[in-house]
């Protein structure tokens, strides 16, 4: 299975290289409303999606007979300030997660630099989970990993 | 507009949607995943901090797919580079040299204090644009919705203020 989702991840990472969705000036320029390239791209990914999902769930199994589970997004301050953060940092860097990693592959010497400041802002959120948690009314470790 | 990495125009952006769609899909029906990328840091870091917080199960039990699938991500890249002349390490960062022109040091320093924003907000907000923006909306999920037009907002408000104001 690993080498499946190895080629899952290549199939997904040449899209992003390729249609602008890994690239600085295609990111700058959605944001500074300049080029309809990344809202049609995220916008045929949702539209396509959406239906395949329902049909999905409808039919509620995998291709090994197993019912289909999905882990449901956790609904709370972190929402949106972590959402508001996370944008600054896509604006900044002109990446945002799976875009960091093409772009190391591509060549890009100061996406490194992005990976690092990832995996320590990362490191830090995990840190002081504990005590963000009330104030932004995060849920509590253990029960974090709803299924439905 | 050129691609900095090939100097050519990109691929239809229908064909770049249709490609993310496709993959999301296969990975929930031949798989039972939910896409999402920006989880893989915390699957990084758990290898490092053995905090209640990275041994949860949605990390641990992740770790199978995610850390193969970012793997094939970087080797996308690489690929993609070969195929369109030859893979080389380069500095070139498009409008950000033309604007602002700041040398390897600076860009570093300035993709870092980025890559904290991201890291720290992708995990405290649950998710990025793959498990909130492509999986959550797709689902209808309201909290992927909220976060998504959130980080949206976000990027419009940097990027102009950065563009119009600071380095104009």
């Amino acid at each position: 299975m690993t080498l499946f989702y190895l080629a899952l991840g290549l199939v997904f990472g040449l899209a992003l290289s390729r249609s602008g969705a890994a690239d600085y000036n295609y990111i700058q320029a959605m944001f500074l409303f300049q080029s309809f390239q990344l809202y049609g791209i995220i916008g045929t990914a949702v539209v396509l999606t959406a239906p395949g999902l329902y049909l999905l769930k409808r039919y509620g199994r995998t291709v090994t007979g197993a019912p289909i589970t999905i882990e449901l997004k956790a609904m709370n301050r972190g929402t949106v300030v972590g959402g508001l953060l996370f944008g600054v940092g896509w604006s900044i860097t002109g990446m945002c997660p799976g875009p960091i990693l093409v772009n190391i592959g591509e060549g890009k010497v100061y996406a490194l630099a992005a990976l690092a400041g990832s995996l320590v802002g990362a490191s830090l959120l995990g840190i002081s989970y504990p005590r963000l948690s009330r104030p932004f009314g995060l849920p509590p470790v253990a029960a974090s990993a709803t299924r439905r | 507009m050129n691609l900095i990495l090939t100097g050519a125009p990109p691929i239809h952006w229908a064909v770049g949607g249709a490609v993310i769609a496709a993959v999301t899909l296969a990975l929930l029906y031949l798989a039972n995943r939910r896409l999402g990328l920006s989880t893989g840091f915390e699957d990084v870091c758990s290898f490092v901090l053995d905090t209640p917080y990275f041994r949860r199960s949605a990390v641990m039990s992740g770790r199978g797919w995610r850390l193969p699938f970012l793997g094939g991500l970087l080797l996308a890249g690489f690929v993609s580079a070969l195929l369109s002349g030859g893979w080389a390490p380069t500095w070139e960062l498009g409008v950000f040299d033309e604007v602002v022109g700041w040398g390897p040091a600076g860009k570093v320093a300035w993709m870092f204090v980025g890559g904290l924003f991201i890291g720290f907000g992708t995990r405290l907000a649950g998710g990025c644009t793959s498990g909130h923006g492509i999986f959550g909306m797709s689902n209808l999920e309201v909290p992927s919705i909220i976060s998504t037009v959130s980080f949206m907002a976000a990027g419009v408000v940097t990027t102009q203020l950065l563009y119009r104001v600071v380095f104009a």
